[in-house]
């Protein structure tokens, strides 16, 4: 797994009206060439092809996504994960009403600089510039207006794979407290998809569509039939992924509505992951072979990478700089921008730890995750030793407005 | 490329959906690398439909336990939560109904005439009213178990805290006006043993007395304390009581004759109150009657909706939408108001979080300033006069007329 030059990086010789139409296909390929084993291919595969090439979430149509799962019957109600049922309780008590509980009468401004929605420095301004593009204050302010809309839209998507992969799961999940837990959680993804939609279509008036890698995933594991893969890629992975989006957003936003939409939702996340790890490092310690088990390490390692190098922010490119800039330089934007390093931050640091909890972080796979800059979290804690609320007084601790880059 | 029926095949529909999947996946690629066209990055949200929380006002469902027929013309619907709980409220205060009569939603406010006791069951009395659609729905389709919708209750016609002397309520109702003042006049005889109740009722003939039997039951009970003085327009023959309708001769009678207000002022053993609830010539009579022997405004209190002949159905008064601004809790909203819509209606739909209880003109609590712009009333209104020239408006009976900016000032 070693990295290489990519083809991505060899692109930028060809004219720049051929290289705007076959870049994203480079771009994919690049993608697909660094996963190396066969296997972790085999499932992940045709999903980018879908993804990235047939860009399925972008038709225009909705997307059908077949899965064989098995749903997972026990008409024996055996009470068999104490802690999964106390997570349910919690579930229970803590549920709120995206409807009453949150002051939609606030009205949000994006192009407000009194009440920025993310700092001024959350883009690496100075290398737009570099790159030979000047922008006016006001097209800063509706550049970061475009971000910030293009990544709630991408964790309404997201919540939606969230709410079915969370029915999935339910069905699928052979704990039956899990089940009585599960449902909490699907109804909880209702509502995020809830809270974040009315936001897009009332506040910011804005929808991006699905980013491409986001889709991949969200294919990849629908389609899956093995249940722990359902699990891992949505409680651990793209749960992980959206706690690391929503902490950092929920940091640096002054915005008060959305700072109090993404405080309820990260408290409701917190038990997903919570109940992620419980399920899986019960069922990797005690189901799965040493084989299957460096599988799914490997496979949550392409995954993570994924989610690392690749959640880019295309769409808000193709809308203000396709053809001023190359998809490389619009990389070399976003990679450099604090707001997306701390993004990173909060995001390793949460799921590096669950990984390692779970099982899936041993001394074979550590190595190219100290590669890849991520050994500082790997003794961090995971979501088992950490409820809901102590979740977000951490973020309220850590939470200096401004973006201290590190 | 062609479309597949352009092919002339008679194809099964999932080879159909197969194929429509595989010409969308070929010309995503097709499209981008032969005519330089990529996917549009923002989601067309042009057939989204209406928003799915863009709500209306909201109402709750109430039981019917029973329903008495008072008069030819008025019966008393018995109401409980569907719980089975009673219906919390504050004697004086009105339940808007919300009735779909024809496929449209109308609303009316109808006074609690129960007194407010924690066992006492529940009821509104509703008379039909002459063209009034929901009076009559109510009165031809209500029984036992019957489930109505209601907001509320509402209203500030209530009983001010006691100074720390008794009080003596003098009513002066008409009609079915009678219903809050029983609500009250009950309360203020069964929980204030040393306070007294005067009760001015006109009516047209004696079968149309509401409340008949109830009333001489009360004086049964409480002796002294009650008295009730019926003023007939069109008298049987051999009535004793008082004749004529509730103009200001007839009430200056009727004062003299109860030996109320008179010259020797205000008594030190009691606080005398005036509550007024009736038609509204009736209650302009008995201000004008009041204001003849002195009474401070200040203790008069007054139930203005309950006034029919105001009622002005909805009409439409702009055609066009129109922008309205919202100020609230020091910030500040935007939102469109549809035609035919009320301001309060918009603004919820906007997610904007107006205060609003009654939602048909009778309470108040939707009372805004109108900082700019025009907007019109329907009526019922119980907006002052001095409070409509202060630039004050109800939302849920508002319809802008323009572009308009209003501030909700608590
Ligand atoms: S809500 Fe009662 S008057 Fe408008
Ligand atoms: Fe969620
Ligand atoms: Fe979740």
């Amino acid at each position: 797994m070693t990295r290489h030059l990519s083809p991505l990086e060899r692109l930028p010789r060809l004219p720049s009206i051929v290289r705007e139409r076959v870049e994203p296909y480079f771009e994919a390929l690049d993608v697909m060439t660094a996963v190396k084993d066969p296997k972790i291919f085999a499932s992940l595969g045709p999903s980018g092809v879908r993804g990235l090439i047939l860009q399925r979430g972008k038709q225009g149509v909705p997307t059908l996504i077949g899965s064989k799962h098995k749903a997972h019957f026990d008409w024996s109600y055996p009470s068999d994960q104490p802690e999964m049922l106390e997570l349910y309780r919690r579930a229970k008590a803590g549920q709120w009403d995206g409807e009453r509980d949150l002051d939609w009468s606030i009205s949000v401004d994006p192009d407000n600089p009194e009440v920025p929605m993310v700092p001024e420095n959350f883009f690496n301004a100075d290398k737009i510039r570099e790159f030979g593009i000047k922008l006016t204050p006001a097209e800063g302010l509706r550049l970061t207006h475009s971000t910030v809309a293009w990544m709630l839209s991408q964790f309404l998507h997201g919540e939606q794979g969230a709410l079915l992969a969370a029915a999935q799961v339910t069905e699928a999940v052979q704990f039956f407290d899990g089940k009585l837990y599960g449902a909490t959680q699907v109804v909880d993804e209702a509502r995020h998809v809830e809270v974040f939609h009315r936001y897009l279509d009332t506040k910011l008036d804005k929808l991006y569509q699905i980013n491409d890698n986001l889709f991949v995933i969200i294919d990849a594991l629908m389609a899956d039939s093995r249940w722990d893969m359902k699990f891992l890629g949505m409680q651990i992975m793209v749960e992980g992924l959206a706690l690391g989006a929503f902490g950092m957003l929920y940091r640096i936003t002054k915005e008060p509505l959305l700072k109090s939409l993404l405080g309820r939702v990260i408290q409701d996340e917190a038990r997903h992951v919570h109940y992620g790890v419980l399920a899986l490092r019960e069922h990797i310690r005690t189901q799965l072979s040493e084989a299957e088990r460096q599988e799914r390490e490997d496979w949550a390692f392409e995954v993570a990478l994924l989610m690392r190098n690749r959640f880019l922010s295309y769409e808000v490119y193709e809308e203000w700089f396709e053809g001023l800039l190359t998809r490389a330089q619009w990389q070399e934007v976003v990679n450099t921008s604090p707001g997306l390093e701390l993004f990173r931050q909060v995001m390793f640091s949460r799921l590096v730890p669950n990984l390692r909890d779970i099982g899936l972080l041993s001394d074979r796979i550590k190595p190219y995750y100290a590669e890849a800059g991520l050994a500082k979290y790997f003794d961090g804690v995971s979501a088992r030793e950490l409820d809901e609320t102590t979740m977000i007084s951490a973020l309220d601790a850590a939470g200096s407005f401004e973006i201290a880059a590190e | 490329m062609g479309t597949l029926e352009q092919l002339g095949l008679a194809l099964t529909t999932p080879v159909r959906r197969r194929l429509e999947m595989l010409r969308r996946d070929l010309s995503m690629v097709g499209g981008r690398v032969v005519l330089g066209r990529r996917a549009p990055v923002l989601v067309d949200r042009s057939h989204a439909g209406a928003r799915a929380w863009a709500h209306t006002i909201p109402r709750r469902p109430v039981r019917v336990t029973r329903v008495v027929h008072e008069t030819d013309e008025a019966s008393s619907f018995y109401l409980e939560e569907m719980d089975g709980s009673p219906i919390e409220f504050e004697a004086g205060q009105f339940l808007t109904f919300s009735v779909e009569v024809d496929g449209v939603t109308l609303r009316r406010a109808y006074s609690l005439a129960s007194p407010q006791l924690p066992d006492e069951p529940r009821h509104v009395t509703v008379k039909r009213m002459p063209e009034g659609r929901v009076s009559h729905y109510l009165n031809d389709h209500c029984a036992e178990g019957t489930i109505l919708h209601v907001l509320g209750p509402s209203g500030n016609f209530l009983l001010p805290p006691l100074s720390g002397r008794p009080r003596h309520a003098v009513f002066i109702a008409g009609g079915s006006g009678i219903t809050p003042v029983m609500s009250l006049l009950g309360t203020v005889l069964a929980t204030e043993p040393a306070s007294r109740v005067t009760l001015i009722y006109g009516n047209r003939r004696r079968e149309d007395i509401i409340f008949a039997a109830q009333l001489a039951a009360l004086r049964e009970r409480y002796g002294d304390r009650l008295r009730v003085d019926h003023v007939l327009n069109a008298p049987p023959r051999g009535w004793t009581g008082g004749e004529g309708l509730l103009d200001p001769p007839t009430l200056q009678q009727r004062f003299d004759a109860l030996g109320l207000f008179g010259d020797t002022g205000p008594s030190d053993e009691e606080d005398v109150e005036v509550y007024l609830c009736g038609p509204s010539p009736m209650m302009q009579a008995a201000h004008e009657a009041l204001r003849a022997r002195a009474v401070p405004a200040a203790s008069i209190r007054e139930e203005r909706f309950t006034q029919p002949e105001a009622r002005t159905e909805a009409r439409v008064y702009s055609t066009t939408p129109q922008p309205m601004s919202v100020q609230i809790r020091g910030l500040h909203a935007d939102t469109v108001v549809k035609p035919g819509q009320t301001l309060l209606e918009a603004g919820l739909e906007g997610g904007i979080g107006l205060p609003f209880s009654c939602a048909m003109g009778g309470c108040g609590t939707c009372k805004v300033k109108l900082r700019e712009g025009e907007v019109e009333m329907d009526e019922p209104n119980c907006l002052s006069a001095a409070e409509r020239e202060a630039g004050y408006v109800l939302t849920c009976v508002g319809h802008a007329t323009g572009p308009c900016v209003i501030e909700v000032e608590r």
